[in-house]
């Protein structure tokens, strides 16, 4: 026993001394030390001044609103590559009626981890990457009003992942499978710890998101430039200070409602259960935070379609004041829709009729904003670059998913497709086909100012093609399913043939499957792409878009700010023509690339 | 100034949110005239209640916003108005 503690220690000690040699090796540590340097015996120090610490201490220590978001960003993008492996098996499983590859039990948990994990690590986080990088440029702030709660902001996201996934990470203690909505009373009864842990991580990830909007709305309200009012505020930071108005009133009663289920996992207090409120109070309170929170996701990416496509149509977002009255109207409707989720749990049919009369107003301002795009394409001169045709393929798809939306707002036909197939498509086409093209976009329209680079065109065509027939071939299908009969959420559907045609659901499943690994494939060349061109794509001048010659009066702030960027570093001392922008190379090959950047 | 603080542009991008608003005042009066399922204080307080909150609400942010909006490019035209005729007398002694 002794021999084993020992053994133990030496291995920790061991392994601390590593910790401490890698990390003297990713950093020098005495460049940040004021005592350090040497200055005291007259010699040279070898220590420079930077701007930031090198190496990850600059990434552990950053309060700089540029290094958050590409934080955020490159956590956001690893969630999604877990969140969307899960989605395969999801997908594999379902080739066969019996299950093809994995037990019920591992079905249902990554059923509910692939749900937490897109919303909550994946939705909310990519989000809050885009702001926290380019909302204080273009309301021209120096920084975020509270740079130190960003950076808490997003610490708190690496372990609320952690616990998400704990119950795969932690042998033995089994994964939740709840669901992404954690219904009770099926919630309760559950002994996995890793429902315990989900819902903690879940809290977390809702605590950071609520810091995060409380930041937004001071640095939106407070941290303008003179000359930015409401008048010209950008179209992306109304729809993201409207986000955080949401996610302020959303997410404190998310958290709440998690408490309450947690009291009632481990404390037998009796909230959901039916001898206190009942399993229906559950709903209703996660769908008055789960309604909202559609619209937490979707704006944003509404706002960055709204931001993009008319840089590549060549004229201004027509009726711009439309899109942002009606992003505020969104943003109030949303909080009275929150039962039409609820239609079939047996509540009265005239609380009922009233959740469907709002949900059908918030249709209007949403077709408004699909309008408004659809005539700032018309007669514009259209340049089908990436984040353009992400952009295109956005309006396509939230056509299909939003008219199926307003379907499902009906009451009787809810009833008919309710927990089916229909609903996952729906949603899925507004996830993936909206929210996720919209990032893509962003992500695409914005790579030369955070890497200083340009992506590999080519292949984000192919990002795009593979992604639009994957997601419209999978997502299609699950809407025929709906048709067809088949429930949501089963690992398997050997049903009766007399209920449901088990042929043809057979058949949509592989197509959809089909349809899946075609994303898949897509994503892994996005991933490639990314990285390949983070490290070694060409750098990138001024203006990348060629947005001057292009629409010279949309040459946004955000590429003001990195012209200056690329100007300053010039400045920097020494000669002109040897000091570059990119780490070597003369300043005339940069400018070169420019054109060729902005060639489609 | 008519009835309202806002110009007639104005009121013409706030006509957007008019539309969602006439959608719940359509459903609030079509509960009142059409009522197969008869009334109960309690249920059908919470139904007005749930339609008529939103409605109240929306009129409010669309008020506020429009007039934070319309300010805002009032003191713009102002600034930019000012600016045109420090240009003019710059001009003019030059």
């Amino acid at each position: 026993m002794a021999g084993e503690q020992l053994a133990l220690t030496v291995l920790m000690g061991a392994l601390l001394v590593a910790i401490v040699a890698l990390s003297t090796r990713l950093e020098n540590w005495r460049s940040y030390t004021p005592l350090a340097g040497g200055g005291a015996l007259g010699e040279e120090s070898t220590t420079v001044h930077r701007e930031k610490p090198a190496g990850i201490v600059r990434w552990l220590t950053t309060v700089d609103h540029k290094d958050i978001g590409i934080l955020y960003g490159v956590y956001a993008v690893l969630a999604f590559a877990v969140g969307g492996l899960m989605a395969f098996l999801i997908r594999a499983q379902l080739v066969v009626p019996s299950g093809a590859i994995i037990e019920n039990s591992f079905y249902n948990a990554i059923l509910t981890s692939h749900g937490i994990t897109m919303l909550f690590l994946f939705g909310t986080p990519i989000i809050a990457a885009f702001a926290n990088y380019f909302v204080p440029l273009l309301i021209g702030a120096d920084d975020m009003a509270f740079p130190r709660i960003n950076a808490i902001a997003f610490w708190l996201l690496p372990p609320g992942a952690l616990l998400v996934w704990g119950g795969f990470l932690i042998p033995g203690i089994g994964a939740s499978q709840t669901s992404w909505t954690m219904y009770a009373p099926l919630s309760i009864e559950q002994t996995q710890a890793g429902a315990d842990l989900m819902l903690l991580g879940l809290h977390l990830t809702g605590v950071a998101a609520t810091m995060g909007a409380i930041n937004f709305i001071a640095t939106i309200f407070t941290e303008r430039g003179d000359d930015v009012n409401w008048a010209n505020l950008d179209i992306f930071s109304w729809t993201i200070l409207t986000q955080s108005a949401l996610i302020l009133f959303a997410f404190p009663l998310l958290g709440s409602a998690l408490i309450m289920l947690l009291m009632d996992r481990n404390l037998a207090t009796t909230f959901f259960t039916v001898d206190g409120g009942g399993a229906l109070l559950w709903q209703h309170l996660f769908w008055f935070f789960g309604h909202p929170e559609v619209y937490i996701l979707v704006l944003p990416p509404m706002g960055l379609v709204s931001y993009i496509l008319p840089r590549f149509a060549g004229r201004k977002l027509f009726g711009f004041k439309f899109v942002v009255y009606s992003t505020l109207a969104i943003g109030v409707l949303s909080f009275g829709v929150w039962a039409h989720h609820m239609f079939s749990t047996g509540m009265d049919v005239r609380l009922a009729s009233s959740f469907m009369a709002v949900s059908l107003a918030i249709a209007i301002p949403s077709a408004v904003k699909t309008f408004n795009w659809i005539t700032t394409l018309w007669n514009g001169k259209i340049r089908l670059t990436a984040p353009m045709l992400f952009c295109i393929g956005f309006v396509s798809n939230f056509i299909i998913g939003g008219v199926t939306g307003v379907f499902l707002a009906a009451i009787p036909v809810d009833k008919v497709l309710h927990d089916t197939y229909y609903v996952v498509g729906h949603f899925h086409y507004i996830v993936m086909g909206v929210i996720g093209f919209a990032v893509f976009a962003g992500i695409y329209y914005w790579f030369p100012i955070f890497t200083g680079r340009m992506y590999q065109r080519k292949l984000g065509k192919w990002h795009f093609w593979l992604s639009m027939i994957g997601t419209n071939i999978t997502f299609f299908a699950m809407l025929v399913l709906g048709y067809l009969g088949m429930p949501r959420r089963y690992a398997t559907y050997e049903f009766d043939a007399a209920i449901a045609p088990l042929a043809q659901v057979i058949n949509f499943h592989l197509v959809a499957t089909v349809g899946a690994t075609i994303l898949l494939v897509g994503q892994l060349i996005f991933v490639w792409n990314i990285v390949q061109s983070w490290l070694e794509g060409p750098h990138v001048g001024p203006d990348p878009w060629n947005l001057k010659e292009e629409a010279p009066e949309l040459y946004g702030r955000e590429y003001v700010w990195h012209e200056n960027r690329l100007e300053t570093a010039l400045a920097d001392g020494g000669e002109e023509e040897d000091v570059a922008t990119d780490g070597g190379e003369p300043t005339d090959a940069a400018d070169e690339d420019a054109p060729d950047a902005a060639d489609e | 100034m008519g009835l309202t603080p806002f110009d007639r542009e104005t009121l013409l991008d706030l006509t957007v949110n008019v539309i969602p608003l006439g959608i719940l005042g359509f459903f609030i009066l079509a509960f009142i005239v059409v009522n197969p399922f008869g009334w109960d204080p309690v249920i059908s307080t919470i139904q007005f209640a749930i339609v008529g909150s939103m409605f109240v609400l929306l009129t409010i942010l669309t008020y506020y916003a429009g007039k934070a909006i319309s300010d805002a490019e009032a003191e713009m035209e102002a600034a930019e108005a000012a600016e045109g005729t420090d240009a003019e007398t710059d001009e003019s002694t030059a």
